[in-house]
């Protein structure tokens, strides 16, 4: 005995070892964490470019805080804007304060644009052009000129019909503002209201910058009270913010609530803080040892993963607990001889079940596939090498509560004994099975926002009134060459220009429109010579100016025959340099694209005539965000579901080899709980999601090693002890997060709630002794 | 010579103010009826050119509401402007249309305009520091702007009248000059 003693001694050291140096190795190469949604997408629907171009949009929009301050006195606003402006311009955590149009920007805007005027041209005029209509453009001419109104200092000599004055009087403002003595001021509103527009110099999820940037705000509108009414907030940073407060704030309900509940029990079973030290111990090194290997497996490790890996992992308190429970009866040489072909069947089965969850096609279920395994593993090999070590001077006295559970067990009818039982689980089961049938499921990006309901609200009204585009959804034209995306976008937009006056799209911003193809350039100039030679002699004969005037009129034109608004000429310009996130580049394809912004609710007929669009014109690609968000969602349910199907035959087939036909009494509880938990869920919820059944699989984890445990030590009452001591943890730990608000952690807290609770009424049940 | 006149201006300038004016003050003089039809002639100095345009015409107003520019001679062009857009007509085919609030320039152009020619000094007073002279029943207001953005196409409007305001000069930046005259009111 001595000797295996020693083995284990060594192998505890070698374990150690292990332990050490894959967190070490994992520590020198730096955590690195991935919250990108799009890396939970089956690789087979990634494609590098739409993800470049996701990212970029994603990240712009990051990094941008919208404030629209409003109040009622008009000038004291104003004075506290442009104050407040300077102020937040200042501070170190951000980058840039937009707030005002400086007159010399419009000037120099103009300078920049005015010499393409024969070739960039207005839609509208374009669209005349094109019809023959060359009278109208010259009566429109006339018409200011004749008219009371200002001739907006139109040349008559460098641009006689005004052509560069219709491009900047029709160019489409995509915001809802106006430009009030150089201030951005929001059109319609009850009050006056201001626009500032700040970009972060910093990660928005940075609890320090969340911190400093809006008590900042916060101050600024206390000093200036007496101007400001309201400041009202869009973007990430407020999100994060706001997810950030609720964590703190659950984290001292919820997860205090929790923690002390669980002390409380340990205390009152083991009267002792070691136990309750060595059962976080196994669960602690499993997650880091499973941080660790994925780390250098995957280089990174997605934040999903790691927070229901890290539930899944959970399971392994039973180990630990079934070790302790089992200690107190046996000695520190008996106790791993006795427990461990129940640990090892418990560890089998869980690993059976989590392993196959790897053969999914989806990234993020293999790598919690990977981490559960890993992670349980390392907690059981805690459990079992580390252990006898740890306890071996404690002393082997039972424990009295396990006497009182066991009478309590012992007041459960047993399914053995009393047949007509089994209608009573038989009978919920057929109802639960039918609710499941005519169930609905719920694949709402909304269960993925942790935002509370009133900020969202917030958010919509504001991008409602300042007529913001959506960063989640728009369209994508790739191509090789830049010329080529910017003359498939010149044949896109008239199909949007169909889809907006059926006021499906609120509107649309395209790259084409400031930035016109070399071709539509080339073509533009052409139909302005039309013009100027059917009617600058009439134009100019009506106004009976000196002859040399057309003269001159028309030499000015020929001159810029070979003038085009180039990409390079373009990206120096005030508004290249304002819209270059409409253009996105991948070095690796060699490809690059441009991003048609859309505005407007966008609804589901628009999203699927917006789809269709891009079905039919090669290149094109309508981005939808939200929707691919539900579909992965929906994608990812039906995958679990259909792998908690597999996982439960797997581990039958498992476990009917060492039980036979007795296998019934270790599956039937969690398989009829999860049933049972589905069909209840769907009384109160809107639909069963992909979190619930994620939920289920640690019901299936803890409610397998509770039957097995149970047969293995002949439902000993220590082994009750363990695996009810075991529920109850799990359904402190887990169970209380139904109470939380944020909608994933609710949703896994109340499946686990209800399963486990289930699981634990049916073990008794199903005893044989 | 040029130079010369404007100093003597300058000089007779304390003599020819009668009395500083306000906008309240105009407000008390100057009456904006509801419904106002009249004549205008109208003279724009093209700088470029050195050329003057001119053109004369019929026009009604009704307050807050629209006003209708029909320019009759040289060309037939009626404008039709009210507080959210502005169109332009010619032999009734819409040769252009401006909306207001899709539009911020057009929206600036045809606030101020509307203001101008109903004398609406509530609207002017945000946008332009008032200077005048009021001579009995004559009262000449000269506004500057004060927005960047209206400065950047006016560079002082002139306004003129007894009851009624009788003549508009709009000075551009440009150098533009356009003179009103409105006559036959009722």
């Amino acid at each position: 005995m001595k000797g295996g003693y020693i083995t284990l001694k060594s192998a505890a050291l070698g374990w150690l070892v292990i332990v050490a140096v894959t967190i070490g190795l994992a520590l020198r190469q730096g955590p690195a964490f991935d919250s990108s949604i799009l890396s939970l997408l089956p690789e087979s629907a990634q494609q590098p470019l739409v993800q470049a171009a996701i990212e970029q949009m994603s990240n712009g929009f990051s990094q941008r805080l919208i404030l629209v301050v409003a109040g009622a006195n008009e000038q004291k606003l104003r004075a506290a804007v442009a104050g407040m402006a300077e102020y937040l311009a200042k501070l170190p955590d951000i980058a840039q304060v937009y707030w005002q149009v400086d007159e010399a920007d419009v000037a120099r805007m103009r300078d920049q644009l005015y010499p393409y005027r024969f070739s960039v041209i207005d839609v509208g005029v374009r669209e005349l052009l094109l019809a023959g209509s060359y009278q109208q453009l010259s009566d429109r001419a006339l018409a200011r000129l004749y008219g009371p109104l200002s001739s907006m200092g139109i040349s008559l000599v460098e641009d006689p019909f005004g052509l560069y004055y219709e491009s900047t009087v029709n160019r489409s403002n995509t915001l809802n503002l106006e430009v009030e003595k150089s201030l951005l001021k929001i059109v319609d509103t009850e009050i006056p209201a201001y626009l500032l527009m700040l970009t972060l110099d910093g990660d928005p999820f940075s609890p320090g910058l969340q911190e400093r940037v809006l008590s900042a705000i916060t101050a600024q509108q206390g000093e200036r009270s007496a101007a400001i009414d309201s400041i009202a907030m869009s973007g990430l940073l407020v999100h994060a913010a706001a997810g950030a407060r609720q964590a703190k704030n659950e984290i001292s309900t919820i997860g205090v609530g929790s923690l002390i509940g669980i002390v409380i029990i340990m205390l009152l079973v083991f009267r002792r803080f070691k136990p309750l030290l060595l059962l976080m111990f196994p669960v602690a090194v499993g997650c880091s040892f499973a941080t660790a290997m994925l780390l250098l497996i995957f280089d990174k490790l997605h934040l999903v993963t790691f927070a229901f890996g890290a539930g899944l992992v959970g399971v392994s308190i039973d180990y630990a607990l079934h070790f302790l429970c089992a200690r107190r009866v046996s000695s520190a040489s008996q106790v791993l001889r006795k427990i461990l072909p129940g640990l090892l069947l418990g560890l089998f089965s869980s690993v059976i079940a989590y392993a196959a969850m790897a053969l999914t096609p989806f990234p993020g279920l293999r790598q919690m596939a990977a981490f559960s395994v890993f992670g349980l593993c390392a907690s059981w090999l805690t459990v079992v090498l580390w252990f006898p070590q740890l306890t071996r001077a404690d002393k082997q006295q039972p424990l009295g509560v396990d006497a009182k559970l066991d009478k309590l067990r012992r007041r459960f009818p047993k399914l053995d004994s009393r047949p007509l039982l089994w209608l009573f689980l038989l009978l919920p089961l057929g109802l639960a099975c039918l609710a499941i049938r005519g169930g609905e499921s719920q694949d709402d990006i909304r269960l993925l926002q942790t935002s509370p309901a009133s900020l969202l609200q917030q958010e919509r009204s504001l991008h409602k009134t300042l007529g913001i585009s959506s960063s989640s959804r728009f369209l994508l034209v790739s191509a090789d060459l830049l010329e080529q995306c910017l003359q498939i976008e010149e044949q896109l937009v008239s199909h949007l220009e169909e889809l907006k006056d059926e006021a499906l799209i609120g509107g649309y911003q395209a790259l084409s429109s400031s930035l016109p193809s070399q071709r539509r350039q080339a073509e533009n100039y052409e139909l302005v010579r039309q013009l100027y030679e059917r009617q600058l002699d009439p134009f100019f004969s009506l106004l009976k100016v000196s002859p040399t005037i057309p003269v001159e009129a028309l030499a000015v034109f020929n001159h810029s025959a070979q003038r085009r608004l180039s990409p390079a000429v373009w990206r120096q310009q005030i508004v290249g340099e304002a819209s270059q996130g409409l253009v996105v580049t991948h070095a690796e394809s060699a490809t690059v694209a441009t991003v048609l912004q859309l505005t407007g609710e966008l609804d589901s007929s628009a999203g699927a005539r917006l789809n269709t669009l891009a079905n039919t014109m090669s290149g094109v690609s309508y981005i939808d965000q939200v929707r691919n968000l539900s579909d992965l969602l929906g994608e990812y349910r039906t995958q679990v579901s259909a792998w908690l199907v597999f996982a439960y035959l797997v581990v039958l087939l498992v476990l009917l080899w060492r039980y036979k036909i007795q296998v019934w009494r270790i599956v039937i509880p969690p398989l009829l709980a999860s049933v049972l938990t589905l069909a209840i869920l769907l009384q109160f919820e809107p639909g069963i999601n992909l979190f619930h059944l994620l939920a289920l699989i640690l019901v299936l984890g803890i409610g397998l090693d509770m039957g097995i445990f149970l047969a293995e030590t002949e439902e000993a009452s220590h082994t009750w002890l363990a695996v009810s001591l075991s529920a109850i943890t799990s359904l402190l730990a887990f169970g209380l997060l139904a109470l939380s608000d944020t909608p994933v952690l609710h949703h896994f807290g109340i499946t686990v709630a209800i399963g486990l609770s289930l699981v634990w009424l049916m073990a008794p049940l199903m005893r044989q002794h | 010579m040029k130079r010369w006149f404007f100093s003597a201006i300058v000089l007779l300038l304390p003599q020819a103010v009668q009395a500083e004016i306000s906008y309240d003050q105009l407000a008390q003089f100057s009456l904006t009826p509801k419904i106002l039809e009249g004549s205008f002639n109208q003279e724009k100095y093209i700088a470029t050119l050195d050329t003057t345009l001119i053109s004369t015409g019929v026009f009604t107003y009704r307050r807050d509401k629209s006003i209708r520019w029909e320019i009759l001679e040289p060309i037939h062009n009626q404008l039709l402007m009210t507080p959210s857009a502005i169109s332009s007509k010619a032999e009734n085919r819409e040769l252009m249309r401006l909306d207001a609030n899709s539009n911020p320039v057009a929206q600036v152009i045809s606030e101020i305009f509307f203001a101008v020619l109903t004398a609406d000094w509530e609207k002017l007073a945000p946008h332009f520091e008032l200077s005048g002279t009021v001579e009995g029943l004559l009262w000449h207001a000269v506004l500057l702007p004060l927005d960047p953005a209206v400065a950047q196409i006016f560079s002082r409007v002139e306004l003129k009248g007894q009851t009624l305001l009788e003549k508009i000069v709009l000075h551009e930046k440009s150098g533009d000059r356009t003179t009103i005259h409105l006559v036959n009111q009722r």
